[in-house]
């Protein structure tokens, strides 16, 4: 430090000398202020104490020996008010006992000079303190500002937080849209299908039913019976080897239309064992009561999709709200962490559909303690990225287990694993390997910091084929 | 030549479905009709219908399913088989998709689920219509 800036710093410095003895305060006004420093003198420790306040020294200089109120008084008083706690004391005494000096410095002083005073001496500790005192509140700035800096930057990574779950949000609304629309596609094709039953077949039933032997009566409902029980759902490669076989079947019994007729048989969940149904098929009116038989149950065959319809849709409409529940909840709270993976699961449907298998290996795992909502933003994150690793075809192995007190959740793609090189950064902040325009990069900065916020960790581990993400959370 | 067939193609079988009631409840016995739950599938279904000396009418396609998607499977089909009256019929729309399947499959139209009924009816009408023109 060069003396230019010692001056300086003098200038801005005040001292308040606390003596009994004017002649001492004359003598060390004097001294001070050829030094450069602001000085007030005072003649007891009353007034010093009312002056301090509004003077906020930066050291002061105080007899011991005064009448009324003494040093080590208006010392311990300066010490026990926080706003006066931190100004450095000198004591000033003609005692020099041992004992005294350190009552001066239990009290709280920082230093001692004897009278008569040694000028050279006297400036050389004040010079000391005064230092010592810039320094200090040096470092009570910075700190302040340090402290406000952390609020900001804990403030911005909020906002981080909250905009990269609307970016994810807004790239699983397209997805889920999708979702929805098919099953509301189903429902409401199936209500016109009901509906047109209703206006076309039903008014006409009545009078053919009347119009057929009873032996044809009974076919008739034994068909629409036979349908209604009907519960395995078969897939369409099934369905059409059943039909082939039938009609194999129907030609070999000479019965013409022969696809139409066992299309329709399959959908009146008759695949076999047509002997029972000999008479019906050989009468004349058979077409017709096959017919209508199919109608009628059509109508069942409609409820079914529509009431299968209604779960996807409500399935999805749950996770969503799932995933959005925890967003203005701000403490701890009990939380399900399959349920939460379980829920992203759901949201990724549409990219897990086109080619991506999930193996499930779910252990035994109590409820942990967390921010609900950040966490399921880190199996989001973590999700999503694998996902994208492999293209949507591939394999997602998900373990959890608990350990002691942690609970561990790991997420495994096939994809073509993190290059040696890079894996280092994947958790730098805005460190991306997309192209610019398709990913902030900032998921894997942020899902690090919501892991370390529950005092957790997150390890991850890499090979061609096999990419595993490994996060543990204390569960509480 | 016996009758054409209308082929739905779905990965949801509740689609296939209801699907398949609202064809017969139109067309009755005009047509055979067939469903598959994957592009995959469909393709060896127009094969083995094509060795049965079958003909196709119509295809009725969803976008988004497992493997290949509506429209690569609409333009394969398109290939071999120009005739056909090609459908598209999607709950997610990429624009980039349909545009190929239009360009490349002579795509007939695409249809939004969830879709209307008169809508669907109506353009596989007008889709056979225009194949006899």
């Amino acid at each position: 430090m060069t003396r230019e800036k010692n001056k300086e710093e003098k200038f801005q410095a005040n001292i308040l000398i606390v003596d009994d003895t004017q002649s001492n305060l004359r003598l060390l006004v004097d001294l001070l202020k050829k030094k450069g420093y602001k000085v007030c003198p005072v003649t007891n420790g009353k007034m010093a104490l009312s002056e301090v306040k509004g003077m906020m020294p930066d050291l002061i200089l105080l007899d011991i020996m005064m009448p009324e109120m003494d040093g080590y008084e208006v010392c311990r008083q300066l010490k026990a008010d926080e706003a006066t706690r931190e100004i450095p004391v000198i004591f000033m005494s003609a005692l020099d006992e041992v004992l005294d000096k350190v009552k001066a410095f239990g009290v709280g002083g920082v230093d001692y000079i004897t009278k008569p005073f040694q000028l050279k001496e006297v400036l050389a500790r004040v010079e000391t303190h005064i230092e010592l005192r810039r320094l200090q509140k040096r470092l009570e700035d910075r700190n302040e500002e340090l402290s406000k800096t952390v609020e900001e930057l804990k403030a911005t990574q909020s906002q981080l937080i909250q905009s990269e779950k609307m970016a994810v949000l807004g790239q699983l609304i397209a997805g889920v849209a999708h979702e929805i629309n098919t099953p509301l596609g189903v429902i409401r094709s199936s209500i016109g299908n009901i509906a047109n039953f209703f206006s076309d077949s039903l008014a006409e039933l009545p009078k053919f039913l009347q119009k057929l032997s009873p032996e044809m009566q009974s076919y008739f409902f034994n068909l629409v019976d036979n349908s209604a029980k009907k519960s395995e759902l078969l897939s369409s490669r099934e369905q059409r080897r059943f039909k082939r076989a039938l009609i194999a079947e129907l030609e070999a019994k000479n019965i013409e239309d022969s696809e139409a007729i066992a299309d329709t048989l399959v959908d009146l969940g008759i695949y076999d064992n047509l002997e029972q149904f000999l008479p019906l098929l050989t009468d004349k009116n058979m077409p017709k009561i096959l017919e209508n038989a199919y109608y009628l149950s059509s109508v069942k065959n409609s409820s079914k999709n529509i009431i299968n319809a209604t779960e996807r849709a409500a399935k999805i409409v749950f996770a969503l709200k799932n995933y959005a529940r925890y967003s203005s909840i701000e403490e701890k709270v009990p939380v399900d962490v399959i349920e939460g993976i379980e829920t992203v699961l759901t949201l990724y449907k549409n990219s897990i559909k086109q080619g991506v298998e999930i193996v499930r290996n779910y252990g035994e795992m109590p409820l942990v303690h967390c921010y609900a909502d950040e966490l399921n933003q880190v199996w989001t994150n973590i999700i999503h990225n694998a996902l994208q690793a492999m293209n949507n075809k591939g394999t997602l192995t998900i373990d959890t287990s608990a350990e002691n007190d942690k609970v561990c959740i790991a997420i495994a793609d096939s994809g073509p694993g993190i290059p040696e090189e890079i894996r280092a950064k994947i958790f730098e902040p805005f460190f991306t390997t997309k192209p610019a325009g398709e990913g902030s990069g900032i998921g894997l900065d942020i899902v690090k910091k919501i892991v370390e916020k529950h005092s957790g960790s997150i390890e991850v581990d890499s090979q061609r084929g096999k990419t595993t993400f490994k996060v543990f959370i204390p569960t509480s | 030549m016996g009758k054409a067939v209308i082929l739905c193609v779905d990965d949801e079988v509740g689609v296939l479905n209801s699907l398949k009631i609202q064809l017969k409840n139109e067309f009755s016995d005009a047509y055979l009709y067939e469903a598959a739950e994957s592009a995959d599938e469909a393709l060896e279904l127009i094969e083995e219908l094509q060795e049965d000396e079958i003909d196709i009418v119509v295809i009725v396609s969803d976008w988004l399913m497992p493997g290949i998607k509506g429209d690569e499977f609409l333009i394969k089909v398109h290939e071999k088989f120009p005739k056909i009256v090609k459908i598209l019929l999607t709950g997610q729309a990429d624009e980039a998709a349909i545009t190929r399947a239009i360009e490349r499959a002579n795509l007939h139209t695409c249809l939004h689920k969830p879709w209307d009924s008169k809508e669907l009816i109506t353009t596989i009408k007008s889709g056979i219509e225009q194949l006899s023109c």
